[in-house]
């Protein structure tokens, strides 16, 4: 079963899996994300800085903050990167994470409910994230940064999967 | 609305009627419902009292404020409170100013509770609690009724519940039009049923020890197969080996000695409450776990436990989660273990956090031999975890090594985890709800890999740790078909 409209190209891995990915935009997205906390805390903690002890406080401050937030630049992309998730005959696996790596499979009747949600920064890009939800708590399956049209495409499909191999608890 | 069209005393012969009749709850709900508050209040007063000796009236008068208001609102509750049983659905109105109609489709039921407090088996009332999978809202309660009706009324609606076709699979194929069919089969199977039931268990109520309360309601329903019973004497001293049986007993000892070398209890007036919060945690445990008794009936498992509040459970076959085995380190030196079930839905008792860790027990304290026969009741198979981490995973937990282990055949899967308390966890393929594998940095480095098996509810998950990496891709490559074929087998 693959998406009507795939995202960006699939990479087979040696599993055979076909796996999808999201969005290049959502890269992008991150980068703003992580630009405003960067300036946001910049702007506060200079302030203080600056005014609780002397200008070059602030400052240094600010340039240390600075440095941060370019340093954890270089890691988005990989973030980014890791994401994945191929659809299944009977179940959906998500792929995530770059220092811990995690892989969940959600068979479709499992599944309870879809959420898809988008804040304004993903939303200005157009873009939307999904996630599923079974009765375990501990179950995640979200796949950030979907086109909007594919969001709902996708949402669409595994419902009516959902529906049609739905099992009780 | 608030004109039910039954008359205030037809809760009394309410099992006999029709379905659709609405009936009231017990007039005397709103003492039992103020009973807890009055509890507290009195252990208030007590503690103030002793505390502060002079300043205690006005509090008091508070406090008398307080709980002629919560009586007062319980009164109201009452009066607006109305149920029915019709069509395969519990119906429970509710509300003055804001109407509330619940509705629970007994195909749907988890667990049925009959709960008895302290005060209500004085006055011979029970509570009935419908558990339903979800989160905390979806608990219905009929607080009170009488305890024989309430036995009825459970022994009905966990028959009604267990209708052709409905309860098999659990399936949420509980649209209206199956309900009302099952509700319209069910007349006659109830009417059995009924004459079944214990007429004698009334009197129970005044009835002081629940041991013989229990007793005289396992003999009365003598379609039950008696599995295990908790012995009073190693209950105590199993929570004395506790963790909370330890620091209740340090504390204690810590006051005592406080008082003996300062010679003044007046020093300990503001740990008081502290003191007494530890106490009632130990205490609250006792009571709970107290007289634990596990019968198969055709209806499921019942389980009866409890010295002054008392509760009785019924858990329906195939509503099992997960069953898992603890042994903490004392207690292992006793060959003791304890064995908790796991069913979706609330727990019963949401107050009581340090408890929502924990599972409801069916052995909260017993021998390794009677653990393995109830969970043969429990599990069809009972695969052990034999297969042992591999070396390398020695270095990645160095206590746990010595218990991590899984196994699994096509039905169950079972891990095993801790150094100082051991926990097997069994649980069914067919109730996963999803797989995830995780690799830590440190698991990488070493080439190893955990798969967890997620089951409704957030608070168990097998967990199948620090395996190989070639073996858990393994596990997840092969599982999820596996889990797909003990659903569909059903």
């Amino acid at each position: 079963m693959a998406v009507a409209e795939p995202g960006r190209a699939g990479r087979v891995d040696d599993e055979g899996i076909t796996w999808q990915r999201p969005s290049s935009r959502l890269l992008r997205a991150r980068r703003i994300e992580a630009g405003l906390v960067t300036g946001l805390v910049m702007l506060a903690a200079g302030l203080i800085g600056g005014l609780a002890g002397s200008a070059a406080l602030g400052l240094g401050i600010a340039l240390v903050l600075l440095g941060a937030g370019l340093v954890s630049e270089r890691f988005l992309a990989r973030r980014v990167a890791a994401w994945g998730y191929a659809e299944r005959d009977e179940d959906l696996i998500v792929r995530r994470g770059v220092l811990i790596r995690r892989q969940s499979v959600i068979p479709y009747g499992r599944m309870q409910f879809i959420d898809v949600t988008a804040g304004p920064i993903e939303r200005s890009l157009g873009l939307a994230t999904l996630q599923m939800h079974t009765a375990a708590a501990a179950s995640d399956a979200r796949i950030p940064g979907l086109d909007k049209a594919q969001a709902a495409v996708l949402r669409d499909q595994l419902a009516t999967l959902g529906e049609a191999q739905a099992a009780g608890l | 609305m608030t004109s039910p069209p039954s008359p205030p005393g037809g809760g009394a012969a309410g099992s006999r009627d029709d379905g659709a009749v609405w009936h009231r709850l017990h007039p005397l709900s709103p003492v039992i419902r103020a009973g807890r508050q009055f509890v507290t209040i009195a252990i208030a007063v007590l503690v103030l009292f002793v505390a502060n000796q002079h300043h205690a009236d006005n509090d008091l008068v508070i406090d008398l404020i307080v709980l002629g208001v919560v009586l007062v609102g319980g009164v109201i509750s009452w009066l607006v409170t109305r149920w029915q049983v019709a069509g395969g659905v519990l119906r429970i109105d509710t509300g003055l100013l804001r109407r509330e109609s619940r509705r629970f489709p007994l195909s749907q039921v988890q667990a049925i509770d009959v709960i008895q407090t302290g005060l209500a088996r004085v006055l011979g009332l029970a509570e009935i609690r419908l558990r339903m999978a979800g989160a905390g809202a979806s608990e219905g309660r009929l607080a009170c009724l009488p305890r024989a009706e309430a036995e009825q009324l459970r022994e009905r609606l966990l028959s009604m519940s267990r209708a052709p076709g409905l309860a098999a699979a659990g399936t949420p194929a509980a649209r209206p039009g199956t309900g009302s069919a099952a509700g319209g089969s069910a007349p006659p199977g109830r009417a059995t049923r009924q004459d079944a039931a214990p007429q004698g268990a009334a009197p129970q109520g005044t009835a002081g020890q629940s041991a013989t309360g229990q007793q005289a309601g396992a003999g009365a329903q003598a379609s039950e197969r008696q599995l295990f019973r908790v012995r009073a004497g190693r209950l105590a001293a199993s929570i004395a080996a506790s963790r909370a049986g330890a620091f209740a007993a340090i504390v204690i000892g810590a006051m005592a000695a406080v008082v003996a070398t300062t010679g003044k209890p007046g020093i300990l007036a503001s740990f008081l409450p502290f003191g007494l919060g530890i106490v009632l945690a130990v205490w609250r445990q006792f009571n709970g776990e107290y007289g634990t008794v596990i019968a198969a009936a055709p209806d499921g498992l019942r389980l009866r436990s409890g010295l002054v509040e008392t509760t009785a459970e019924t858990i329906r076959p195939g509503r099992v989660q997960a069953v898992r085995l603890v042994q903490p380190l004392v207690w292992r030196a006793f060959g003791w273990c304890r064995l908790e079930v796991d069913v979706a839905g609330p727990r019963q008792r949401r107050e009581n956090k340090s408890e929502s860790q924990r599972l409801r027990a069916v052995i909260p304290v017993g021998s390794l031999a009677e653990a393995d026969q109830l969970l043969g009741e429990l599990l069809t198979a009972r695969p052990a975890p034999t297969r042992r981490a591999p070396a390398g995973a020695r270095w990645k937990a160095p206590l746990t090594y010595h218990f991590l282990g899984w196994d699994g055949d096509d039905r169950y899967v079972v891990a095993s985890r801790g150094r100082v308390c051991r926990k097997t966890t069994w649980v069914p393929l067919e109730k996963v709800q999803s797989f995830r594998w995780v690799q830590g940095p440190v698991q990488r480095r070493l080439g190893l890999a955990s798969v967890h098996l997620d089951v409704a509810g957030k608070r168990v998950a097998a967990s199948i740790e620090d395996r190989g990496a070639a073996e858990a891709r393994d596990i997840l490559g092969r599982l999820p078909a596996l889990a797909r074929a003990a659903r569909s087998r059903g």
